[in-house]
């Protein structure tokens, strides 16, 4: 097995693995949450937005609950510090090593180098999101809940196009830069600084974190299917910082 | 003396398999001219690229193999010319690099496998067989190794693909005196089975017995290339003389033209270049002159630099 396929592997694993516990924790909690959501709402009434999505909870139910719970809290956070981490050692860790002229100079094109890169790193959020997601109908019968399969991987599939947007701009960044530290110090400051703006009732509509909250996804469950303006635009993200960041990495000198 | 050939303006002839052919080749890095136009053609058999640390031999060996770009010239290597990202050239080339970063988690045998990759079926095989001749430890991992050991794994990788060409950048650096000579022996089968090998180094002495020709390089710039038995024969010439407490005051006058030798004052020592590379009549006459004893006396070796100053005029290498 190749060195760069056994540590995407690994942190695969490690991804999906805590992502599964969260998501368990979640769906054993809902019983007592549904139960106490009066005093949850006064403990978020003093944050507009927390307050919000408690009442989105009350209104649509498990549903909404799950997606705040397993997509916008769980993915969100541990995903996009996840897709930052991969990425940012992409190219700039075999900089940073010294060993980017033995990767380079083998008979192996660029354009495919980047891409089992970029590749890799996406398989390693996209495999564990939509897996994990895949197991929430079964372990919402332990609380006598139900939800769709189909649906749900929508929205995984909206989630990871997001999280695949985060990971191809580090990607890029990383195709350029030789110090993967300051690239993932960078993009996971700017991480909080989108989730912070999402939390302040008057700026979140300008957070990136609209795309994969409550409201949003909880809108793709009801219509059973993606929104062309969410998806297209992500989609897009992905594919031209894939290509800027190949085109720096065909340029670059070891 | 030897100069340096300017760049050409001709096409090429027709190159026989397995030659490197360098025209105008040049590179800059920032301000730093690293590569003058710089041309060179490298037939099969084993050819060094010697100069002193700074002198271009690694970016020239990069661009060749593709990995640094050129900023102007042509490199054709087994007759395919290096265009997009050079992969087509690097399928017909192995490349040692000079840097010793590898994948410390890595055994020997995972990482021979990973420098391998794209090459032919037998590559790991081959590979793994010279690693064995040199006795390396395969089944530890790379971060255990020595300096000496790392560069074995690269040259042991660089070794096992079926290609026409071999770039090695300083394959015996860091090695001992008994590692080096069965690496050069290597190179030596691995060049009688027609190959093209191109390797480099900033010690005279360490590889130049192993060369068929030999290409000094210095600030980016092609000094010379000769064939080795050429430079050998210079080197042959050449003979130094030291005294205990400094040269005497009448060494120079009483030895120049003695039996045909020019000598004169070097540092703190007398250099003499002989007419020939026979040191006997030389060593008689300094015997009989009346001078004191010599504390040491040194012939047909000689240091790089030196060399450039004596053979091609070059100062400060």
């Amino acid at each position: 097995m190749g060195r760069t396929l056994r540590g995407w592997l690994a942190m695969t694993v490690a991804f999906g693995v805590v992502l599964e516990v969260m998501l368990v924790g979640a769906i054993v909690w809902w019983p007592n949450f549904r139960e106490n959501m009066g005093s949850v709402r006064l403990l978020a009434k003093p944050l507009p937005m927390l307050a919000d999505m408690v009442d989105q909870i009350e209104s649509l139910g498990v549903d909404a609950y799950v997606v705040g719970q397993h997509f916008f809290k769980g993915c969100n956070t541990l995903g996009a510090a996840a897709a930052v981490l991969f990425a940012a050692g992409a190219v700039a860790g075999e900089a940073h090593r010294g060993t980017l002229e033995i990767w380079l100079a083998r008979p192996v094109t660029r354009l495919r180098l980047a891409l089992e890169r970029w590749l890799a790193g996406q398989a390693a959020l996209w495999v564990p999101i939509v897996l994990t997601t895949a197991t929430t109908p079964l372990l919402l019968r332990h609380v006598d809940e139900s939800m769709e399969l189909g649906p749900l991987l929508l929205c995984a599939v909206q989630q990871c196009l997001f999280l695949g947007a985060w990971y191809s701009v580090t990607f890029a960044l990383s195709c350029a830069g030789s110090q993967p530290a300051r690239i993932a110090l960078g993009m996971l400051f700017f991480s909080i600084f989108e989730f912070a703006i999402y939390l302040v009732k008057t700026l979140t509509d300008w957070s990136l974190f609209r795309m994969t909250d409550i409201q949003t996804l909880a809108k793709v469950l009801r219509n059973g299917h993606l929104d062309p303006a969410m998806w297209v635009p992500l989609a897009a993200v992905n594919l031209v910082a894939f290509v800027v960041g190949y085109r720096l990495l065909a340029r670059r000198t070891p | 003396m030897p100069t340096s050939p300017a760049p050409s303006t001709t096409p090429p002839p027709a190159a026989a398999p397995g030659t490197i052919s360098a025209r105008g080749v040049t590179r800059r890095f920032g301000d730093h001219q690293a590569l003058h136009p710089l041309d060179l053609e490298v037939s099969p058999g084993v050819t060094g690229l010697l100069g002193p640390n700074g002198s271009g031999k690694s970016t020239f060996m990069r661009c060749l193999v593709g990995l640094v770009r050129p900023d102007a010239g042509e490199v054709t290597i087994d007759g395919v010319p290096l265009a997009g990202d050079g992969v087509a050239v690097r399928r017909r080339v192995t490349y040692a690099p000079g840097e010793l970063a590898l994948y410390g988690e890595l055994t020997g045998e995972q990482h021979l496998g990973f420098l391998v990759r794209g090459r032919d079926r037998g590559a790991l095989g081959r590979a793994r067989a010279v690693a064995q001749e040199l006795g390396l430890p395969l089944t530890r991992r790379v971060r255990g190794y020595s300096h000496g050991m790392k560069r074995q794994l690269l040259f042991a990788a660089a070794m096992g693909p079926e290609v026409p060409v071999r770039i090695l950048d300083e394959p015996t650096e860091g090695l001992d005196p008994t590692k080096r000579a069965a690496v050069l022996e290597i190179l030596g089968r691995d060049a009688a089975a027609g190959r093209t090998i191109l390797l480099s180094s900033h010690h005279l002495g360490e590889v130049d017995a192993a060369c068929e020709r030999i290409a000094f390089l210095d600030a980016g710039r092609l000094v010379a290339l000769e064939e080795s038995a050429a430079v050998h024969e210079r080197m042959a010439r050449l003979v130094r003389v030291w005294w205990d407490g400094g040269l005497p005051a009448r060494a120079v006058k009483l030895l120049d033209g003695l039996d045909g030798a020019q000598a004169r004052q070097e540092d703190e020592h007398l250099a003499v270049t002989l007419p020939s590379g026979d040191p006997r009549g030389f060593l008689a006459a300094l015997a009989a002159a009346e001078l004191p004893a010599p504390s040491a006396v040194e012939h047909g070796r000689i240091s790089l630099n030196v060399l450039y100053r004596e053979i091609y005029g070059v100062e400060g290498v």
